[in-house]
């Protein structure tokens, strides 16, 4: 797989997740001051990179292409098939989308943000965790095609993206479009795990890299049909 | 440490369906049906999908 298909999904995970960190960083910053809802953020970055270092070491220490791929691709599955039905079900509109608006007032509302040390560690475990998943796919894809800088590149590049506007606009980027993102990304993650895990078990894919877009393309147009035909159901329930 | 679990593997009926459907692929590759897995296991994923939506 080329630089580009990985650096696109890195680059979309990311953009998602760092613009739920950026809303967790603004509620801190705005109850605390910039200055250390930012540092505890960096620090929260920092334990990021230092994951990213010891997990793409540990994957290519293991040394055996097939254990790799079983192992990747698994990980890619729990997580591509998570962000695929969490974007079918909000499509189908069995769960709302998510508002960064309204988790935005929620946080600022949030008795956890009257103490500063407190809300230190609201900024620090917002950053980790929404940033374990952006990790997960840079070291995955990365590992797994020989391009985990590109792909830390591209998250890098999306957090820097995030930030500029979100420092510009001084509010939850609300506008971001996190659930066609979700589904977009869900499709192709779940491709990218099929395909390994099922190679790694010995399947030999008709057509060899050529996979992967026909996979991307049957996961969105199966995607599409289930939303219509959740949405269907939905409105058949009675209230 | 269970946020960072649930990050890398989500709930317990995404961590069985992923289970059910590897299990699945493993016993299809070996068998003569070989050649249908590369379809079978994707439609697998969408009715997950499907059944996780729901949820």
């Amino acid at each position: 797989m080329s630089d580009t298909g990985v650096m696109i999904a890195a680059f979309l995970t990311a953009s998602v997740e760092w613009v739920e960190a950026f809303t967790i960083v603004l509620a801190v910053a705005l109850a605390i001051g910039w200055q250390r809802a930012i540092a505890a953020g960096v620090a929260a970055l920092a334990v990021l990179a230092v994951l990213t270092v010891f997990g793409a070491g540990a994957m290519n220490s293991i040394g055996n292409l097939r254990i790799v791929q079983f192992i990747i691709g698994v990980f890619l599955l729990l997580f591509g098939l998570r962000w695929l039905a969490k974007a079918i079900a909000r499509g189908a509109g069995l769960k709302p989308l998510h508002d960064e608006a309204k988790a935005f007032a929620k946080l600022s509302a949030s008795q956890a943000l009257a103490e500063t040390r407190g809300a230190m560690l609201v900024a620090f475990q917002g950053v980790l965790f929404e940033g374990l998943e952006v990790w997960l796919i840079v070291v995955a894809l990365g590992v797994q095609t020989g391009h985990t800088a590109a792909a830390a590149g591209a998250a890098i590049a999306a957090l820097a993206v995030v930030m500029a506007v979100g420092a510009a606009l001084r509010a939850p980027l609300a506008r971001v479009p996190e659930n066609t993102i979700k589904f977009l990304v869900g499709c192709a993650i779940l491709s990218f795990g099929t395909f390994w895990t099922l190679a790694s078990l010995g399947y030999q894919w008709p057509l060899g890299d050529y996979a992967l877009p026909a996979l991307i393309g049957l996961y969105a147009a199966g995607g599409l049909l289930l939303i219509q035909a959740l949405k269907r159901t939905a409105d058949l329930a009675p209230r | 440490m269970r946020g960072f679990i649930k990050t890398l593997i989500g709930d317990a009926r995404n961590l069985a369906c992923i289970a059910i459907i590897i299990g699945v692929a493993a016993a299809l590759i070996a068998s003569p049906a070989r050649p249908l897995a590369g379809l079978l296991i994707p439609l697998a994923l969408l009715a997950a999908a499907a059944y996780l939506a729901r949820k």
